[in-house]
C-alpha cells in the first residue's frame, strides 16, 4: 500500500497544523520535488532525513515562501495557503531557521529580531523601546542573556543561531523549521538547544527538524518523514523505526544509468598518498592512498568536508599539517599552479563558478592551464591552440559545431566535458573530480562514466567525490566515508552497500572540528 | 555556577566584541580627524580660527554634505551611483531656466521642480540597478553621460545668468538665521531628516539590512529591489536639493554645474566612515566628511599650497579611509563565516 503520509491517529487526534499535498516542482529541466504528501501535527518534532539533494531544502523553500510550488498545495490548519515570501509566512506562524545564520552584521539583535515587524509609534517610527523590550522577552524565553543592543557582527557562532530562533518566534510561531540547526553547535549548545524545543513542542508548536545525524533524529523526534530521491518515502511515529531502518528508506535508490563496470582493473604503483593531512577546524588526521589505475570514491554528507579535502591536496587552502606524496616525491601543497605543475589536476563541484570560464570559447578554456606551454616568441600560437582544443574536445567528445562556441551556450554535461579536457591537456598522475555528475542529464551522466572508467583503465590514479551512493559504489574500487571532517570508514567494492555507507556518513561523534 | 550560567559562559565564547566596537566608532573616527586638521591649521595659520573663516569652510561644505548624504544612501545599500554630478546640473539648469522665465513663480513651487525631476533620475537608475540588474556602476556611468547630454541638448550652448533668475533665489541663500548662513542651515536640517529617515523608519531601516547582507535579506524575505529603488530615488532628489542650492550659490548657471561632483561626494562619503560594501556608516559621517574636505581646501588655501597639492592630499584620504573600511569588512565577512567549512 503507497504511503499517502497521513500519521495513524485516532478520529480524535489532532488536526495536522502544516499539511503537503502533491507538491512538485521543478527547476528547468531538473526535478527537485515530485508529489510529496504528508502531515505535521501540533505539538510534535517532526523529523525530516533524506540523502543529499532528496529534496529536504526545496521543501522547506515551498513552505516558507521562498519558492513556489508547481502543483499541489500547502495547508495550513486546514486552510490553503500560498506565500509570496518569507515574510508573510512568518506572520502567519511559519518560519525557518537555517543551518548558516543569515543575519544582517551591522545591525543590533533587537533589530534583526524586529526587521520584519517593526513596533511603531504613530507616525510610522520605530518603537524602539518597544523592540529591545520583545527582543530582550525572546531571547529570556531561549535561556540566553543576550544584549539585545548589541551588534550581531560581534557575537558567536551559537549566538547568531539564537538571535534567528528568536526571530522566528517574534511571530506567534505555529510551524518552527530547523534546518540542520546543530551543524557547527558544541554537544552543549546542541542539547540547550533541544531543551528550547522541547519547550516549544509542549506549548503546542509544530517542529520541523532537519538533520543528518540520525541519532539526534531518533532522541528527540514524535514522528519522522523519510525523503528519497525527490519523493515521500515514508512519514511514521518515530517510536516504530530505528537508525537501521531509517538508513535502509533513506538510500536504495537505483542507478540511474546503464553503467557496466570495467574488468578487474590492473593496478599500478601508488601515485597519490596521504598521510594524516588535517586543516585546523575542518578536517583532521585524514591519511588514504591512490594507485595508479584506480579509482577511489569519497562519500559522505554535505559538509562533511570532502570538497575541503580535495582543495586542500589542490593547493587552494593549504593544510595546518600531514604530508602529501605524489609518485612517491612528497609535496607541498601550496597554490592550484604548483600542484598543477606536480601533476594533480582537480575537477570543482561548482563547475560553471569554479571550473570554467564561462564567457570565454572551448579554446581558451581548455587551453588555459597550459597556454605558457603554448607561446612562441612570448605571443600565443593560436594555430597549435586550436589543434590541441580540436583534439581534446574530441577525445571527450564535446559536442559542439566548433571549439570557438562560447562555454556558456552549451549544456551541463558538455560544459563538465570541457572541464575534464581542459584540467587533463596537463597529462596529470592523479585527478580529483569532486561531484562530476552533478546537475548533468542523465546522457551525458553515462557519458562521464564512461570517461573516468577509460581516463583510470589509461593509468590515471583518480579519487571521485559524489553524493550520488549509487553512483559512487558502481564506480569505486574503494570507498572512503568522511564524517564531520574525519575519515570514519573504508569499504572495498565488494564489501560496500548503500547502507553501510550511508550508516558510515550519518555518525556522530567523530567531530574533528574543534 | 549553575548550568544556565555555564551555558551563558560557553555562549560568550568566540564572540567578536571589538569588530562590534570598532562599528561603533565610525563617526567618531572623523570627527577626531577633524578636530586633528583643525588643530594643525589653527596652529600653522592666523586665520584659520576666525568666525569669518569657519562661515567659509561651512558654506562651502554645505552643498557637498548634501551630495555626499545622497552618495551615502546609495552605498549603503551595496551600490554606487556615478551620476550625482549630472542630476545636480540636470536640475540645476533645468530650475534655473524655468525660473528665468517664469519671473513670477513662487518659492515653493520652484524649490519642487528639482525635486521632482531629482526624483525621476533617480528611479531611472534605480530601475536600472534594480530590476534591469545592470551592475550599478555601468548603469550611472551611462545615466552620467545621459543626464549631462540632455542637459547640453536643452540648453543648447546658453547659460542662465544670474541677472536672469529672481533676486530672492539669490539674496536667501546668503540670508542668516541666528548668525548661520542659511546655506548652511538648510544642509544640517536636510542631512539630519535623512539621517533620522534612516535610523527611526522600517524603510530606512530596510536600507541598512539589504547592504549588511544581501543574502539574509533574501533567507529573511526582504524585497532588495524595492528597497534598491528606494535608495536611488532618494538619492536622486537630494541630488535635486543640492543642485537648487549650487544653482542659488553661484549665480550663473552653466551647463557643466557640479560636473566632477560623482567623485567628490564619494570621496566625502567614504572619508566620513560610509563603507563601499554596504550595511555600515550614516549620512551624517558622510556630511562630516564634506567638511572635512572643505577644511583641507581651506587650510591649503590659507597656507597658499599650490593647487595641484590638493588632489594630492584627498588622495591620500580616501584611499586611507578605504583601506580602514576593509579591515573592517574583512572582520564582517570572518564573523559571519562558519565555524565548519562549507
Amino acid at each position: 500500500m503507497p504511503d499517502k503520509g497521513q500519521l495513524d491517529w485516532p478520529e480524535t487526534g489532532p488536526l495536522a497544523v502544516l499539511r503537503l499535498e502533491g507538491i512538485c516542482k521543478a527547476f528547468g529541466p531538473v526535478h527537485a520535488l515530485e508529489d510529496v504528501t504528508f502531515d505535521v501535527l501540533p505539538g510534535r518534532v517532526h523529523g525530516l532525513v533524506g540523502e543529499n539533494g532528496a529534496g529536504k531544502s526545496t521543501l522547506v523553500q515551498i513552505v516558507t515562501g521562498l519558492a513556489q510550488p508547481d502543483s499541489g498545495r500547502v495547508l495550513l490548519a486546514g486552510q490553503p495557503v500560498r506565500f509570496r515570501t518569507p515574510i508573510e509566512a512568518r506572520a502567519a506562524g511559519v518560519a525557518a531557521v537555517y543551518q548558516d545564520p543569515k543575519l544582517f552584521p551591522h545591525m543590533s539583535v533587537a533589530e534583526n529580531i524586529a526587521l520584519g515587524a517593526y513596533p511603531t509609534l504613530p507616525i510610522g517610527v520605530i518603537n524602539r523601546k518597544a523592540m529591545h523590550t520583545t527582543a530582550a522577552e525572546l531571547l529570556r524565553r531561549l535561556g540566553s542573556d543576550i544584549d539585545p543592543r548589541a551588534l550581531v557582527a560581534g557575537l558567536s557562532y551559537a549566538e547568531h543561531q539564537f538571535v534567528e530562533i528568536a526571530r522566528a518566534l517574534s511571530a506567534d510561531v505555529r510551524v518552527l523549521i530547523l534546518d540542520e540547526p546543530t551543524s557547527a553547535l558544541t554537544p552543549a549548545e546542541a542539547e540547550r538547544l533541544f531543551g528550547v524545543v522541547r519547550t516549544l513542542r509542549d506549548r503546542g508548536t509544530a517542529i520541523i527538524l532537519i538533520s543528518h545525524r540520525l541519532e539526534e533524529i531518533t532522541a528527540v523526534c514524535d514522528d519522522i518523514t523519510v525523503l528519497r530521491d525527490r519523493r515521500h518515502v515514508a512519514t511514521m511515529p518515530a517510536a516504530e523505526v530505528d537508525r537501521a531502518s531509517l538508513v535502509q528508506m533513506m538510500v536504495g535508490r537505483p542507478l540511474e544509468t546503464l553503467f557496466t563496470r570495467r574488468a578487474t582493473p590492473a593496478l599500478g604503483e601508488e601515485t597519490l598518498r596521504v598521510e594524516t593531512l588535517s586543516l585546523a577546524g575542518v578536517f583532521a588526521d585524514v591519511s588514504f592512498s591512490v594507485r595508479a589505475g584506480e579509482i577511489v570514491g569519497m562519500g559522505g554528507l554535505v559538509g562533511a568536508g570532502r570538497s575541503e579535502i580535495a582543495q586542500t591536496l589542490f593547493g587552494v587552502t593549504p593544510p595546518s599539517s600531514g604530508r602529501v606524496f605524489l609518485r612517491g616525491r612528497e609535496v607541498h601543497p601550496r597554490s592550484p599552479g604548483q600542484m598543477l605543475a606536480q601533476g594533480l589536476a582537480y575537477l570543482p563541484e561548482d563547475r560553471d563558478r569554479d571550473g570554467l570560464i564561462m564567457p570565454e570559447t572551448i579554446t581558451h578554456n581548455i587551453t588555459l592551464p597550459i597556454v605558457r606551454t603554448l607561446a612562441r616568441w612570448s605571443f600565443v600560437d593560436s594555430a597549435r591552440e586550436r589543434r590541441l582544443a580540436e583534439d581534446a574536445s574530441a577525445t571527450y567528445r564535446v559536442l559542439t559545431p566548433s571549439v570557438e562556441q562560447i562555454v556558456s551556450s552549451l549544456s551541463g554535461g558538455n560544459r563538465q566535458k570541457v572541464a575534464f579536457a581542459k584540467w587533463l591537456t596537463n597529462d596529470p598522475a592523479a585527478l580529483i573530480l569532486d561531484e562530476p555528475t552533478h546537475g548533468i542529464d542523465i546522457g551525458s551522466k553515462a557519458q562521464v562514466h564512461e570517461m573516468i572508467a577509460q581516463l583510470a583503465g589509461e593509468g590515471l590514479a583518480v579519487l571521485l567525490i559524489s553524493s550520488d551512493l549509487p553512483e559512487l559504489i558502481a564506480m569505486s574500487d574503494r570507498i572512503l566515508v568522511i564524517a564531520e571532517g574525519a575519515l570514519v570508514g573504508e569499504f572495498s567494492h565488494a564489501e560496500a552497500t548503500q547502507e553501510k555507507v550511508m550508516m558510515a556518513a550519518a555518525q556522530q561523534g567523530a567531530r574533528a572540528r574543534p | 555556577m549553575s548550568a544556565s550560567d555555564e551555558a551563558a559562559v560557553a555562549d560568550r565564547k568566540g564572540s567578536r566584541p571589538l569588530i562590534a566596537f570598532v562599528l561603533r566608532l565610525r563617526e567618531a573616527g572623523v570627527l577626531v580627524f577633524l578636530a586633528a586638521l583643525g588643530t594643525l591649521f589653527a596652529v600653522l595659520t592666523h586665520t584659520f580660527l576666525t568666525t569669518q573663516n569657519l562661515t567659509t569652510v561651512a558654506s562651502s561644505a554645505a552643498i557637498l554634505a548634501i551630495a555626499a548624504c545622497a552618495q551615502a544612501v546609495v552605498l549603503l545599500t551595496r551600490n554606487l551611483d556615478v551620476s550625482v554630478g549630472s542630476m545636480m546640473g540636470f536640475a540645476a539648469y533645468l530650475t534655473a531656466d524655468f525660473a528665468a522665465n517664469h519671473p513670477a513663480v513662487a518659492p515653493w513651487q520652484l524649490v519642487l521642480i528639482p525635486l521632482a525631476i531629482g526624483a525621476a533620475l533617480g528611479a531611472i537608475n534605480g530601475l536600472l540597478v534594480a530590476y534591469g540588474k545592470v551592475p550599478a556602476l555601468i548603469a550611472t556611468l551611462g545615466t552620467m553621460s545621459l543626464y549631462r547630454g540632455l542637459t547640453y541638448v536643452y540648453a543648447h550652448g546658453r547659460e542662465v545668468t544670474s541677472s536672469r533668475l529672481p533676486p530672492w533665489m539669490l539674496t536667501s541663500v546668503d540670508a542668516r538665521i541666528a548668525g548661520v548662513p542659511l546655506l548652511v542651515a538648510a544642509a544640517i536640517a536636510i542631512v539630519l531628516a535623512v539621517w533620522v529617515f534612516l535610523q527611526y523608519f522600517p524603510w530606512g531601516r530596510r536600507i541598512y539590512a539589504v547592504g549588511s547582507n544581501p543574502l539574509a535579506a533574501f533567507y529573511f524575505g526582504l524585497r532588495a529591489e524595492r528597497v534598491v529603488l528606494l535608495a536611488y530615488v532618494l538619492c536622486g532628489v537630494l541630488c535635486g536639493a543640492a543642485g537648487l542650492l549650487y544653482a542659488a550659490r553661484v549665480g550663473t548657471v552653466t551647463v557643466v554645474l557640479a560636473s566632477g561632483w560623482e567623485m567628490s561626494s564619494l570621496a566625502a562619503a567614504v572619508i566620513g566612515g560610509v563603507s563601499v560594501s554596504g550595511g555600515a556608516g550614516s549620512v551624517i559621517g558622510a556630511a562630516l566628511g564634506a567638511v572635512v574636505l572643505a577644511t583641507i581646501d581651506n587650510g591649503l588655501v590659507l597656507l597658499a599650497v599650490p593647487e595641484f597639492w590638493r588632489m594630492f592630499i584627498q588622495g591620500v584620504a580616501i584611499v586611507a579611509a578605504v583601506a580602514a573600511d576593509a579591515v573592517i569588512a574583512s572582520g564582517i565577512r570572518a564573523s559571519l563565516r562558519t565555524r565548519g567549512a562549507r
